[in-house]
């Protein structure tokens, strides 16, 4: 009876003397791990966004949270006109970095992505841009 | 009976199977790149490599060898995977690769065998290529990059629609397939070689980049353009219709289409469609609702009633069967006026009064699988082609597959009479009846007839006058009525529709005369086939939708409104202005006329004369049945729900007729349930049988020979004839609301001849002014040796600088033609 008692304050001393878990957010940032999957980026190669519009993310998303809408540029060649992902909906699964033939897109250590309004959470190509 | 073994299956296949038709007998797969059913073999690709026993040591192509008695194929082995495999890394090689962009991607023949066979590397290293993509014309996106050179397209040009457009130029690694003097694509644009390319080489322009081929839902439906009823298959994605998608199992002619089908759907989701009511306020159309639109149509219906003869109603034949049935009801019973057709009148009766004299039903006794059965055929008007371009293929394939002989008698020359052996006599224009007379009177000379009731009467009826105003020598018009006579089974093909008035029931009756006076009728591969315009046409004949009990017809039907005896015209679907003949006297009539209501799917020149416009939807927006031409009854499928407020015609139809006071039709499913009780030859039809094959009608025919009196028009010194018709491009005036045929034809034209051409002094797309008794018009010229000297030709299809504003519903219209 009395053993585990003791057990358990050794831990709440140990604790009391070593660095703290908790951060002090906002004042204190995590360290975020580089295989974290946060909000999503657009790469942007040749000042343009390497995105085909292949549709193969929006096909493989399992929260079908992706919409694109492919156009036709003056080469006559295949842009994403449309690129918007919901983020309300999103899983943040991955599996469209994964199916993205031309490493298009790719998911950032952003994670603070709380808003007041619900359209705010739908990211249109413009925002999803990645930012030099 | 052949048998063999295929990978331990037994089979027993025709003497004519390949190894490849033998192992779809007996379910097993052959990987196959170049070869398609309705092609030659052709053995280019080898990626159907097979194993057979008694040819040990190398490996043979499944496509291209016959197969033989007690043959045992083996169709997986390690060596075979490896061939395969061998042949998709040298596609590979020069392959670009970039199934991202490529439109063709999820449905690639190429991409799907790399799958399968798990080519992930090449052995090999080679350049790309580097060819210039022909982005030139508006319909078809050439990327010969990504050739596979499997000459499917060369050979569907070539073997079925006989244009004959590309062909395989250079050599070795240079070989590509190429157009005319390597230049851009210019042809008919049937799309017959992107539906077959099993890559992403041709692509759709129409189409390009609009959505991916797993993300449409593909509806099975039939074309609502002409009377062939073609199947197709929409693929649709968010409520659009976005594409035609190609099933080659689809239909008697294999999922092929012509332009109108391939590239004309986008009518359906337009930015011009109308979408909600529109009611006339102050002179101006305004935006209704519903109930306010049906509430004015209802009342002015309502008090017709008590006087029928003042009401008309004229409808287009592109409703389904089940509509027309709503729509004899409607008029014929609720509001009681026999003052119904469609058509502009004239354009049915071929089958309703013509083909009803001579065979007792108001159908063709023949059917589309007649041509390729026959042995000669005879086509009225080498415009067959340009009205119903699959019924061409057909005999394209008869003719050169089947050795089908074909004689086209036509008041110009066309592309079917280029197809090997085939001769076309030209007449004077006008002259069809007089011409068949002639055919008629040829036979019986030359001991060839057969008896036939009304034989004393026909007899009695022709003269040699008959033959000379043919323009053609006695020997020509002799020598095809022998052929016809002679032959076995002889088949005569007529196209109707608007732009043909002389096309009428004098010209079937004349043509039947032929068919029944050489024992044509009742025999496989043989008889009359006549080809209704709209994919309707035949389905408005048999539901009786014109004037039988002394009601007036439509062109009365526009005189009465003209002379203020009819006060209430309901218009569905048809556009008298543009495609009836004398536009002047049609407008005056429809702005005479007291209360005018439109149904259609755009404001359309008649719409924006109503005083209540209803906006109805297209084949895709709605279900029923459709019956093309030979009478097959086919399921048109809904792909999309209605755009904006608009509502299906029956539904307007119904909701009409039980505010009147007649039944209320509440399900299409229980309309076609009484068609097929009560309108003769429909009998025992449901719904459920019509399957995705649809169901031919059979028919009763008893053969009558009639006197026809030939009324040809004498030619007038110093005026051409001018014949209106269809153009290949477009079918009605529907057509226009596409953009695929507006690309490619956007405006009428006067074709001449080169002859005339050149004394007018006029050159191709010079303006023309065209002259007649009703008024005048200026076109676009083409010139060309279609047309013989002395004849102009224009399509009708158009609604500015429209033909039909100096005809007036003549055969031939004689026009002066000047700068
Ligand atoms: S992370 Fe997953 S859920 Fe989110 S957009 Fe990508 S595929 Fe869709
Ligand atoms: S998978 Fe990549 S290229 Fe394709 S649409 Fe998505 S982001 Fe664009
Ligand atoms: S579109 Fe038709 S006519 Fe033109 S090249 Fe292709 S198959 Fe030939
Ligand atoms: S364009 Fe297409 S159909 Fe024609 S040869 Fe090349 S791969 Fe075959
Ligand atoms: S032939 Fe007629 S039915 Fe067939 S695709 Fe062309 S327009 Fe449609
Ligand atoms: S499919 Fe047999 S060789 Fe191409």
């Amino acid at each position: 009876m009395i053993m585990p008692l003791i057990n358990g304050l050794k831990i709440t001393l140990k604790h009391m003397f070593s660095k703290p878990v908790t951060l002090q957010y906002p004042t204190e940032r995590p360290d975020v791990a580089p295989g974290f999957r946060g909000l999503h980026a657009l790469n942007v190669s040749h000042d343009r966004a390497k995105c085909v519009a292949c549709y193969l993310c929006p096909t493989v998303c399992p929260a079908k949270c992706i919409t694109v809408e492919a156009g036709e540029d003056a080469n006559h060649d295949k842009y994403a006109a449309v690129y918007e992902i919901d983020m309300l909906r999103c899983i943040f699964c991955g599996y469209c970095v994964e199916a993205c033939p031309v490493d298009a897109i790719r998911m950032t250590q952003t994670f603070e992505l709380a808003s007041y309004k619900r359209a705010d959470f739908t990211y249109n190509k413009e925002r999803l841009l990645e930012k030099k | 009976m052949v048998n063999l073994t295929i990978d331990e299956k037994q089979v027993s296949v025709g003497k004519d199977a390949t190894i490849y038709d033998a192992a779809k007998a007996a379910g097993v797969k052959i990987p196959i790149l170049c070869h398609d059913k309705k092609l030659h073999p052709f053995g280019g690709c080898r990626m159907c490599l097979v194993e057979v026993e008694q040819m040990k040591g190398r490996l043979i192509p499944a496509c291209t060898t016959p197969v033989t008695e007690g043959m045992i194929v083996r169709t997986v082995t390690d060596e075979i995977v490896k061939a395969r495999k061998l042949v998709l890394e040298l596609l590979l090689l020069k392959h670009p690769i970039d199934c991202p962009v490529c439109d063709a991607a999820g449905d690639c023949d190429l991409q799907n065998l790399t799958y399968e066979y798990k080519v992930n590397t090449n052995r090999f290293v080679d350049e790309k290529f580097n060819h210039a993509i022909d982005y030139d014309n508006p319909l078809i996106e050439r990327d010969m990059n990504r050739c596979i050179h499997c000459g499917k397209c060369a050979r569907i040009c070539d073997e079925i629609v006989s244009y004959g457009a590309y062909t395989f130029i250079n050599r070795g690694i240079e070989a590509k397939m190429g157009t005319e003097f390597d230049g851009p694509l210019n042809c008919e644009f049937c799309g017959s070689c992107v539906s077959v390319c099993p890559v992403g080489a041709l692509n759709s322009r129409p189409f390009k980049f609009k959505a991916r081929w797993w993300a449409l839902n593909k509806v099975k439906s039939v074309c609502s353009y002409c009377g062939t009823g073609c199947q197709l298959t929409l693929g649709v994605k968010d409520n659009k219709v976005l594409t035609t998608v190609y099933d080659e199992n689809q239909g008697f002619h294999n999922g092929q289409l012509c332009t109108r089908g391939r590239f004309g759907y986008q009518f359906v989701n337009s930015d011009r469609r109308l979408t909600t009511p529109l009611v006339r306020k102050n002179g101006q159309l305004v935006e209704a609702t519903w109930e306010e639109a049906l509430k004015l149509v209802t009342d002015k219906l309502a008090a017709a009633k008590s006087a029928p003869a003042s009401a008309a109603a004229l409808t287009t034949a592109r409703l389904t069967n089940e509509e027309l049935f709503v729509f004899g009801k409607l008029f014929k019973e609720t509001v009681g006026t026999d003052n119904v057709d469609h058509s502009a009148g004239y354009a049915h009766e071929a089958l309703t009064k013509g083909a009803k004299a001579s065979f007792g039903i108001t159908a063709s006794p023949s059917e589309i699988a007649d041509i390729q059965k026959a042995e000669q055929l005879l086509v009225v008007k080498s415009d067959a082609y340009e009205t119903h371009p699959v019924i061409g293929f057909e005999i394209n394939l008869g003719v050169k597959r089947k050795g089908v002989k074909l004689q086209i008698v036509s008041d110009k020359k066309g592309k079917l009479g280029k197809l090997p052996g085939a001769k076309t006599a030209v007449h004077a224009p006008g002259a069809e009846v007089a011409l068949f007379n002639a055919l008629c009177a040829s036979v019986i000379e030359q001991g060839l007839a057969v008896d036939a009731p009304g034989l004393a009467e026909l007899k009695g009826s022709l003269s040699a006058a008959d033959a000379q105003a043919t323009g053609l020598s006695a020997e020509e018009i002799a020598a095809i009525a022998k052929e016809f006579a002679t032959a076995e089974k002889a088949l005569i093909i007529l196209p109707i529709g608007q732009g043909y008035p002389g096309h009428d029931a004098n010209l079937a009756q004349a043509a039947a005369n032929l068919a029944i006076l050489t024992g044509k009728i009742g025999k496989e591969g043989a008889g009359l086939l006549i080809m209704g315009e709209k994919n309707n046409s035949q389905g408005a004949a048999d539901l009786g939708i014109y004037p039988q009990k002394g009601g007036l017809t439509a062109q009365q039907i526009i005189d009465g409104a003209a002379s203020g005896s009819i006060k209430t015209l309901y218009i569905a679907g048809e556009n008298p202005v543009v495609s009836y003949p004398n536009r002047a006297k049609v407008e005056k009539a429809l702005d005479a006329v007291d209360f005018l209501v439109v149904a259609d799917l755009f404001l359309t020149e008649t719409a924006a004369k109503a005083d209540v416009v209803l906006p109805v939807v297209s084949f895709a927006e709605k279900s029923g049945t459709f019956t093309s031409l030979g009478r097959r009854v086919q399921n048109v499928r809904q792909a999309i729900k209605p755009l904006g407020l608009a509502k299906s015609d029956f539904e307007v139809l119904s909701t009409l007729n039980s505010a009147l006071g007649g039944a209320r039709y509440a399900k299409q499913g229980d309309v076609f349930a009484e068609i097929a009780s009560s309108v003769a030859g429909y009998a025992g039809l449901t719904q459920a049988k019509l399957t995705d094959q649809g169901v031919v009608v059979p028919v009763t025919v008893s053969a009558k020979l009639t006197a026809v009196a030939a009324k040809t028009p004498a030619a007038q010194a110093g005026k051409f004839a001018l014949v209106t018709g269809s153009a290949l491009y477009h079918n009605g005036t529907m057509s226009r609301f596409g953009e695929g045929p507006m690309y490619v034809c956007p405006d009428g034209y006067a074709e001449l001849s080169t002859d005339d051409a050149a004394a007018l002094k006029v050159a191709e797309g010079d303006t023309v002014k065209l002259t007649s008794a009703t008024g005048s018009v200026s076109l676009k010229a083409k010139v060309g040796k279609r047309v013989p000297k002395g004849v102009v030709f224009a399509p009708y299809h158009f609604g500015e600088a429209s033909i039909n504003s100096i005809t007036d519903g003549a055969a031939v219209t004689f026009v002066t033609v000047g700068k």
